[in-house]
């Protein structure tokens, strides 16, 4: 029997021939990744010298660290966080980015999602790096693990593949995808696995789009998303790629715990209704919902496909006064492709607020809701208090449907814009 | 190797698919520190009465998926700080798993598990065994076992006694 993708990268960063779902290896990341966060950076920085006696780390480019939550500082505590992350980074030589845009988008730009390879991080939305053939796991706080050894243990995990088959409509998204395979998988379908995308579908996935399907696949309950990357993705992924590595395939008889296949012809948009991202909800269902904001941003989305369906839904049109839509690039590689497409001029000239790269409106740090408000969003979240009170309210959706909602000031359905 | 098992009775059933941990101290108190403060808020939506009851050792029970969301760490430090010694669920949402099994806090995946107990059965989760005793009624399920880095971890008493532990074997 043949083995999985996962599998394969699993076995070379294991040093072994083979390995197979439940077995339990020591495994070397290729890379190991971070964004500076409070409890999270600055404890292991603290950990590795205080702990561990590490005073600098081994091979400082298998290490790389974002500056992207709390950017800009609002606070001389947030600023003194970026500081001690400058630090840390300076002294052990270990690449540092700041003020690129979202990390995950980042990571892919400059070559960390090198196909074949095993990358770890603290945060699950890393799990986007598998649209070109990584294995990229969030780990929580067991990060430190990587950070003050070589090694991490950890337990080959089973697959769940999903093949994609027919056409996407007009107005409908990658997002769209993703929410439907919850709704259709259920919110603990991939368990502790792995989810592996494929299928005569892909072909009306963009690169963009993957990102945004393989980026949610925690809730699904998967440890991480992956595909076997085509020439599209390797002709992005290779020339960027920062260490050279065989890209890996799935057998044609590799073993899964589960096949689904998944019909995308009669797909709508969708809503995921709070408090929790399980709740998927036919888009038609809301129609006329009154709405105080909108969000066009976040690793899931605000990449150029998001931003060029939202100027085309808005092109000529005007947000409804006093509703505040908030539109952020995930990187500021998209947002100067933006500007140079025209999509940012059509999108401020309806009245949108317009901001650089940064991960802070997903969280509610910035634009924060207070109770009863109620919002669309193309965050990553909709769980109570995520976007501010814990008594507002957030609709996720796709990037259409939030320019469509922006104009109606409501709920509104995108395709009578396209 | 010489996890101890868990002994005491079900202080609290969630039985509640997907349960959202964050729900025991309420999303509004999530920031909150001071785990005397958080202790206040636990389970006031649930058992106002909780604390009261809850002795030390005593164990919680959930339902399929349990952690599922975005979890945070302070409900659970609030539940620790009640005496709460371990969570036996359906089954477990992986990040919440990770996360509190990095605290030490232990968790078994025990399919069945809400037909087999009720609230203040007495239970024990033996890991030699692999086995959840309802020692009140007299009845028992396999649970699933531990991967032997969770074993360590939770015998260790968390992921820094573990790394520490470990580096030392090396």
């Amino acid at each position: 029997m043949g083995y999985t993708i996962a599998e394969k990268i699993l076995a070379r960063v294991s040093d072994k021939d083979h390995v197979r779902a439940g077995d339990e290896v020591m495994a070397k990341p290729d890379y190991v990744i971070a964004y500076d966060f409070p409890g999270y950076t600055d404890v292991y920085f603290k950990q590795m010298k205080e702990d561990f006696g590490i005073e600098r780390v081994a091979e400082p480019e298998r290490y790389a660290i974002f500056i992207d939550h709390m950017v800009p500082a609002t606070s001389p505590k947030e600023e003194e966080l970026h500081i001690g992350t400058r630090t840390w980074c300076a002294e052990n030589n270990v690449p540092l980015y700041e003020r690129r845009g979202i990390g995950h988008q980042v990571a892919a730009e400059i070559g960390y999602a090198v196909p074949g390879a095993f990358v770890v991080h603290f945060d699950g939305h890393i799990s986007q790096l598998g649209t070109f053939g990584t294995l990229a796991m969030g780990i929580r706080r067991n990060l430190l693990e990587a950070f003050v050894r070589e090694r991490i243990s950890i337990r080959v995990p089973q697959t769940v593949r999903v093949n994609l088959h027919g056409t996407l409509q007009k107005g409908v998204m990658a997002r769209d995808v993703f929410h439907h395979l919850v709704r259709t998988l259920g919110p603990a379908s991939c368990r502790f696995q792995v989810l592996e995308i494929g299928g005569p579908g892909m072909d009306q996935i963009s690169t963009e789009g993957l990102q945004t399907i393989t980026g949610l696949a925690m809730f699904t309950g998967a440890i991480t998303a992956i595909v076997n990357p085509d020439a599209a993705r390797l002709a992005y992924a290779l020339p960027r790629a920062r260490k050279k590595i065989e890209p890996v395939y799935s057998d044609p008889d590799a073993v899964y715990s589960a096949v689904h296949d998944v019909d995308l012809d009669n797909l709508e948009p969708l809503v995921v209704i709070p408090p929790t991202p399980a709740n998927t909800r036919n888009l038609s269902e809301f129609i006329g919902l009154e709405l105080n904001a909108g969000y066009l941003g976040s690793c899931a989305s605000g990449r150029l496909d998001d931003l060029r369906v939202a100027a085309e839904v808005l092109k000529g049109r005007q947000v409804k006064p006093g509703f505040q839509l908030n539109v952020v690039p995930t990187s500021q590689e998209i947002m100067a492709a933006a500007s140079r497409e025209g999509y940012i001029a059509t999108i401020v000239e309806a009245g949108a607020f317009v901001s650089s790269p940064s991960c802070d409106y997903c969280f509610g740090r910035i634009a924060t809701m207070t109770e009863k408000q109620r919002a669309v969003s193309t965050g990553t979240l909709n769980v109570r208090g995520r976007m501010g009170s814990p008594d507002s309210e957030i609709y996720l959706c796709n990037a259409a449907t939030v320019a469509a909602s922006a104009i109606e000031g409501a709920i509104a359905d995108p395709r009578k814009y396209l | 190797m010489s996890l101890q098992n868990l002994r005491g009775r079900v202080a609290f059933v969630f039985d509640e698919i997907n349960f959202d941990v964050d729900q025991i101290v309420g999303v509004k108190n999530i920031k909150i520190t001071d785990i005397e403060e958080l202790a206040q808020a636990a389970m006031q939506s649930y058992d106002p009465g909780f604390r009261d009851k809850v002795k030390l050792g005593d164990v919680i029970v959930g339902n399929h998926n349990f952690g599922y969301g975005h979890p945070h760490y302070p409900p659970m430090r609030a539940m620790r700080h009640l005496g709460i010694a371990g969570v036996v669920a359906e089954s477990f949402a992986p990040g919440y798993w990770r996360g509190e099994i990095s605290m030490g806090f232990p968790q078994a995946s025990c399919p069945g598990i809400l037909g087999l107990v009720e609230r203040w059965d007495e239970i024990e989760v033996d890991w030699q065994a692999n086995e959840v005793r309802n020692l009140t009624k007299g009845a028992s399920l396999p649970m699933e076992p531990l991967s032997f880095a969770d074993h360590e971890m939770l015998d260790a008493g968390g992921l820094l006694p573990y790394l520490k532990r470990s580096q030392n074997v090396a």
